[in-house]
Parts: C-alpha cells; structure tokens; sequence
C-alpha cells in the first residue's frame, strides 16, 4: 500500500480546500440546525394557514423532541443519501476524466490504494459530519423543547451512517465501472430507489441491508427493529463493492 | 545496472477492436542517451508510451523497463521512472509547491529532501515565484510544472509524451535545454512529432509510422544512411537540357532543381557517379561540384515516412 497515506491525505486536504466541504457536511449540519426549528414552527404554520380558509380548523398537537428528531432524519434519508450518490458518482470516473489519475498512477501508488483512499476519505468525511450534525441537533433539540434522549436519535443515526458508508462503496464501484459521471450517478439512484422500494416488502427489511432505513425510522419512534441482518448484509456488500471496485479499476485502461 | 537497456521493447502489439495501433514494435534504448521516439501524429507513440508506463496493456508482444516487465511490474519499478503524459491533468486547487510535495510523498520521499528538491526544480521550471493555484496556469507552466514533478524522485528513466507541442518558442527552447542538461545523469525518452526538437538534443531516435519501428539508430547513422543514395551537382550553365537528359536515365529515383543545384537520389550509385559526368558533357555546361547529398533529419523522416504525414 506503498503511497496510500500520501493519497489519502490528499483526498482529506482536497475535501477541506474544494466545494466538497460545503455539499455533505454542508447539508447535513444546516439540516441539524433547521429540523428543531421546523419541528417548532409547522404547527404554528399549519394552523394560521388554515385560520386563513373559512370553515377549517386543524388542531394539532404541540410539537416534541420526536419531531425535531424525525424531520432530521427525513431529510438526512432524503437529500443527503442523494447527495452521497452524486458526489460519489465523481470519485474515481473524475480523476480518469481530469487526467489527473494518469500523473497520480504512474507513481508508486497501486490502483487499490487509489481505489481504498477514496472509500476511506469519503467515508471519514460522512462519520465526521454525521456525528457532529446529531450531536448539534440533540442540542438545539434540548434547548427548543427541554430535556430530550439521546439514544433514539444516536441509534437512528448509526443506523443511518451504516446505509451511507454503503451507498460510498457502491458509489465507489460504479465511478470505476462507468467511464461517465452521469451513468455512475444514474446508477446510484437506480440503487437508492430499488432499495426503498424493496424495502417495503418485509422479509427484505429483516433480512438485508434495505431494511437498515427503516429500523432509523422505528428506533426514533422507540419502535424495536430487526437491526442484526440489515448491518451484516451492509458491511459484507460494502466490503463486496469495494473489492469489485478495485479489481474493475485494475483491469481497465488509462 | 548501466549496462542494462533502458528500454526493451519486443513484438509489442496493441489492437483497438480491429485497428492495429502497434502492430509488433522491437527496440532498444541504451542507458544514458537522450532518445527521441518520433512519428506523425497517430503514429502509436502515446499508445506505446502508455504501455510502458502501466497504463495500458498490451495485446502481445514484451517490454521491459530497466530490466523488469513491465506487464508485472509494481510499484519498486514506478519508484524509478518520471512521466509526463502529453496533457498532464492536475489538482487545480493545489500550488506548484503543494503539488510536487504531494508526488514526493507518492514516491515516500523524506520531507527535508522534498524541500530541497522541490526548491530546484520550481527554479527550474520558473515557477519559484508563483503563488496562485494550478487551475490559473498557463499551458506552458503546467507543462513546465509537468517535467518537474516527473524529477521529484530523481528517476533512472524520463519518459516524456509530446513534453514541447503545447509550448511557444521560448518556452519550448527551455523545456530542450533542460532535457539536455539531463544527458548522462538519467535517460530520457521523448516522443515528439517536431523534427528540429529531436535534431537538437538527440542522440538517438526511433522513427514509428503507422505502428511500426521504420527507422532506429542515432540521427548522424540515419543521415549517414539517407546519404547513400543522395548527390548534389552544381553547374555552370543553362540546366534545362541536363535536366531533361538525366530525366531519362534509369538510375535516377528523382531530381530537385534550386537555382545552379540539382540533388538527385539515385538507384545506383556507382553508375551515377559514371553517368553525370558524361551527361553533363552531353549538355555542354560546365560542372563545378558532384558531390555526396547533404541530408537533414526532415529528408530522412520524409523518406520513410511519406511527405504528408508529418
């Protein structure tokens, strides 16, 4: 793994230097602050738009903890997981487009090393970030409606985390299968959605990784969720897209 | 290790679905020399160099580079080999500095001696004083900026794909005198398709036309050998009826007329050399010179190569 340090620490210094510090950490921790905040305002919203409407009365209990909770994780699962897929659709497909993975890999690095750094700075970057945005959103969470768990809102996230650093590895494979942004971005949301979809059907979600976003979901609502199979499908089918990864990197010409 | 060939290349092969880009290349490139691997464009230059460099593969045939093959070879071999791909991409967002810290530290190179040859060769390439990124350099900087990272690790081979083409004057007559001042400390092989550039610092060249090795030897050989069939004749006189006369003889290929000189390639050299003479008194001028063809490397890649491929 002769020159992987050297690579990852420029993934790391490219993260904080470019735009790719303000799309993902960017989103997750302006999510972190806003979910609370929302979580406050939309019944106050709901009802003045409906006072407006001759007729309507719409009563709504007052918000809580598990709203504030809920709405970060509502938008986490639906921007920031598509984010992770169109950011990750450039990873590798980007350098070879560049040519800058030309003047990196004729230099002592092997193309598994390129391939790992990527999985691995892509993936710090989401643990870094998603911990900082629950933590900051437990936070604000305390302050807008007082004492509140931690825990639900942890498990949800590790739940959620575990889904992300797989869509990283799928993202990873299909930037180096695909020699076009676009066909590896297409390909992740094919993936995202399929997974969703599947999802619905009840043995897919207690037995493979599909399931890991809807136990976030139960573990918010203090629901007990089947979480054993859905993380060991996820690491085994990260580690899998990883690997498939490397080897179509290896064989392909630059 | 000096014995060794820099570059061994044998039956080298490369097929792009039914287009042959190499179509079974042998040469060798001796250690210390500064090579020049010239071809018109489409030639199979970049192709051949992306194969040695572990970028491509090749469809049969061997290469090897400072003895080790190339198809097997890892990381020990790239730790001893400078590229400069014909449009280096870089990292837009890093400087001149940070970028050959980056490679000095692919190469695993100690900080202290990053600094001190990052410092020689921003000099060299001109850059020491430029503080901006990248992605605000001019062509010729990244090119200039190109070689310099292609030295960072101080390689025993410099392979260099088309390093002028992109350069305007200055800039390419600096980019050849510091591949000249590398001669004797490290090899160098540099692909180009402009003649005046391999003329002016290369011992030895290869010439490829269509996927094929047409020529190998060093520039004074290939001259030498173009010669043979070449001879210049200076008269004093009208030329129109020698013209006509040596027109018809079966022993000239061809003849260029310029002013008083005529330069003839000749399929026989013996009977030319009888036969001007007596063509000449047939003519009835008088014949100041008859002498052996001077030949520029432009004659030769002409020859081989065809006038309009160049």
């Amino acid at each position: 793994m002769n020159g992987f340090s050297a690579f990852l620490a420029k993934e790391l210094q490219e993260i904080r230097k470019t735009w790719r510090i303000w799309v993902i950490p960017g989103m997750v921790l302006f999510f972190a602050v806003v979910s609370p905040l929302i979580a406050q305002l939309t019944p106050t919203l709901i009802t003045s738009m409906a006072r407006s409407q001759p007729g309507v009365t719409i009563v709504l209990p007052p918000p809580t903890w598990v709203d504030a909770y809920g709405q970060f994780l509502k938008n986490m699962q639906q921007v920031v997981l598509i984010a992770v897929v169109i950011t990750g659709a450039g990873a590798v497909s980007g350098e070879r487009a560049w040519g800058t993975a030309v003047l990196t890999l004729t230099k002592p690095l092997a193309r598994g090393a390129f391939v790992l750094a990527k999985v691995f700075s892509q993936s710090a970057l989401l643990v870094g970030c998603t911990a900082l945005g629950t933590v900051l959103c437990a936070a604000l969470t305390r302050m807008i409606f007082g004492p509140a768990p931690l825990w639900p809102l942890a498990n949800a996230a590790l739940l959620w985390l575990a889904y992300a650093l797989l869509l990283v590895a799928v993202m990873t494979l299909f930037s180096a299968w695909f020699p076009a942004r676009g066909a590896a971005a297409g390909g992740g949301l094919v993936f995202l959605f399929l997974g969703l979809l599947v999802a619905i059907w009840a043995p897919a979600a207690r037995f493979t990784f599909v399931g890991l976003l809807p136990a976030a979901g139960k573990a918010l609502a203090g629901h007990p969720a089947a979480t054993f199979w859905p993380v060991i499908t996820a690491a085994g089918m990260s580690v899998v897209s990883a690997a498939a990864a490397v080897k179509i990197f290896e064989r392909q010409e630059l | 290790m000096t014995d060794v060939n820099a570059i061994e290349i044998v039956g080298l092969e490369k097929r792009f679905g039914s287009t042959r880009a190499l179509d079974g290349i042998t040469l060798a490139v001796p250690s210390g020399l500064v090579f020049g691997f010239l071809g018109p464009n489409g030639a199979g230059k970049t192709t051949a160099l992306r194969i040695l460099t572990g970028l491509a593969f090749a469809t049969a045939g061997s290469a090897r580079i400072l003895g080790q093959d190339v198809a097997s070879a890892g990381n020990r071999l790239r730790a001893q080999i400078g590229y400069l791909p014909d449009v280096p991409g870089f990292y837009a967002w890093m400087t001149a500095q940070e970028f050959l810290y980056y490679v000095g530290r692919l190469f695993g190179l100690p900080r202290s001696l990053i600094a001190e040859r990052s410092k020689a060769l921003l000099e060299m390439a001109g850059l020491t004083s430029v503080r901006s990124t990248i992605g605000g350099f001019s062509r010729g900087m990244k090119q200039r900026l190109g070689i310099a990272q292609a030295l960072i690790n101080a390689p025993r081979l410099l392979l260099l794909d088309e390093p002028t083409s992109a350069l305007d004057p200055i800039g390419r007559r600096e980019v050849l005198d510091m591949i000249a001042s590398l001669r004797g400390r490290t090899t160098v092989f540099f692909s180009t398709h402009i003649l005046a550039d391999v003329e002016r610092v290369c011992d030895a060249v290869a010439i490829l036309q269509r996927g094929r090795v047409v020529a190998n030897a060093t520039i004074a050989e290939l001259k030498r050998r173009a010669a043979v069939d070449r001879l210049t004749i200076e008269i004093d006189g009208e030329l129109e009826s020698l013209v006509a006369d040596l027109g018809r003889q079966p022993w000239v290929r061809s003849l260029e007329r310029s002013g008083s000189r005529l330069t003839l390639k000749v399929a026989d050299l013996p009977l030319a050399q009888r036969g001007i003479p007596a063509a000449v008194a047939r003519a009835g001028v008088g014949l100041r010179r008859l002498e052996s063809g001077e030949v520029s490397l432009e004659d030769v890649f002409v020859d081989l190569v065809g006038p309009n491929e160049q």
